[in-house]
């Protein structure tokens, strides 16, 4: 209800509101119930304290501490997406990142953006830096392949309202991004899609 | 006359310097570990030096029955804290300290809901390798996995020493993601100066899913894991 109301705020489309809803109360589940009975630990196991994760939307794209090579500036679609392929050992994570993503997104509904920073957790300079590196190629991406049709602003402004359910299939932005056309397609879990969203988050926090 | 004041000169000296090095403060990291109950929890508290995850472990303190550690650092930056207690699933976070100063964590663990998923210690031994007199001593440590997901997380604890260890799998492994292999892991000591005393070693696993075994302190008799409900 509190998505519904959020996208409502933004002016999306009635489809969309209610895909979305629903969408996160399948994403709900995912958080708390683990797809293996033999295997029970979910998200909300470790995960349990709402008011730790509520600020984890806003902190996204950042710095995953994940391990070597995997260690890179992630989207929070793609962080879950890691997540349930290693936890609930998904062939296919995307539906389910994309639920969980929508369920984290409303949990910090009117939490300001702050990409790289988690309230309340410690800020640390490398991370950052490397965030900062990561915004820089994506403008430079961005530039190449979007900017002749897309005005920056624009694009950013559009980032809360994914993922969304349009005709009852689920999209994220970076599936999105993934078979917009373009000179060569962007992986939906790949380092420059994360580049590109880093990009128009820091135009986003910046501008709106 | 000269001799005099160059005694005198160099005790004052060394009495400023001990003072100096008295009220420099101590870079710590203190915690409690507690249940999500509240009930205070025993075990490891095992660091890595630098981004958390990055596999360089550097030192860490046993967590006493009270749910109190502290581990004193010879400098300030950042660090990855891991908490261990017997029957509940590890705890990372990525922790920043400055020199001179006291960081205070609170870790709060929650239980395995099953212990079917975790990691097997069936055994763990010390071989003093015969070719060097005894000088070397091979810590090895057999680990199963009914997951067959191990990841680099095979930890050995020198609580005499305060140093942490991942022990060396039974063959290379591609990358810290990859899939660690069952088998014997080891790890060689340097005892030359001293012999091991098999009773300041404690072992704890924890896999690519986080699931975590208990830990196997001496006499290293692994016993069947329970649920803690």
């Amino acid at each position: 209800m509190r998505a519904a109301l959020l996208l409502a705020a933004l002016g999306l489309p009635m489809m969309v509101l209610a895909g979305s809803s629903d969408l996160v109360a399948e994403g709900e589940r995912w958080w708390t119930q683990s797809p293996d009975p033999a295997n029970p630990v979910a998200c909300a196991t470790c995960h349990w304290d709402p008011a730790a994760t509520r600020g984890w939307a806003a902190s996204f794209p950042k710095w995953k501490p994940l391990r070597p090579p995997d260690a890179r500036v992630m989207t929070l679609f793609q962080a879950n997406a890691e997540a349930v392929t290693r936890h609930y050992r998904l062939c296919d994570p995307r539906r389910a990142a994309a639920a969980i993503t929508a369920y984290l997104a409303t949990q910090g509904a009117g939490v300001p953006l702050s990409p790289g920073i988690s309230a309340g957790q410690p800020v640390f300079a490398e991370r950052l830096q490397a965030l900062a590196a990561s915004v820089k190629r994506g403008r430079a991406l961005f530039a190449r392949r979007c900017d002749a049709c897309h005005r920056a602003g624009e694009a950013a402004r559009a980032l809360t309202a994914y993922p969304h359910v349009v005709d009852g299939r689920v999209e994220s932005l970076e599936e999105f991004v993934e078979r917009h056309r373009g000179e060569e397609p962007l992986a939906w879990d790949s380092q420059a899609t994360a580049d590109l969203i880093a990009y128009l988050a820091e135009e986003r926090s910046r501008c709106c | 006359m000269l001799l005099k004041t160059f005694v005198t000169g160099f005790t004052l000296w060394s009495v400023v310097l001990g003072l100096a090095e008295a009220g420099e403060a101590r870079t710590v990291i203190t915690g409690t570990v507690k249940s999500k109950g509240g009930q205070p929890l025993p075990g490891l508290a095992l660091l890595e030096k630098g981004e958390i995850h990055n596999n360089v472990w550097d030192r860490g303190v046993l967590v006493d029955p009270s749910g109190r550690f502290a581990i004193e650092l010879p400098e300030g930056g950042q660090y990855g804290l891991h908490v261990y207690s017997s029957g509940y699933i590890y705890s990372p976070q990525a922790v920043r300290v400055e020199t001179g100063k006291t960081l205070e964590v609170t870790v709060t663990l929650v239980p395995e809901p099953t212990r079917a998923n975790d990691p097997v210690l069936k055994r763990a031994g010390f071989f003093p390798w015969e070719a060097r007199q005894g000088k070397l001593t091979y810590v090895k440590l057999d680990v199963s996995d009914p997951n067959d997901d191990l990841g680099p997380q095979v930890m050995a604890f020198n609580a005499a020493t305060g140093r942490v260890y991942a022990m060396d799998p039974p063959r290379k492994v591609r990358n810290l993601k990859a899939n660690f292999p069952q088998g014997v892991y080891q790890l060689e000591v340097d005892t030359l100066q001293a012999p091991i005393s098999p009773r300041d070693w404690h072992f704890v696993v924890a896999d690519h899913q986080c699931n975590t075994t208990d830990i196997l302190s001496f006499p290293h008799e692994p016993k069947p894991p329970r649920v803690i409900r």
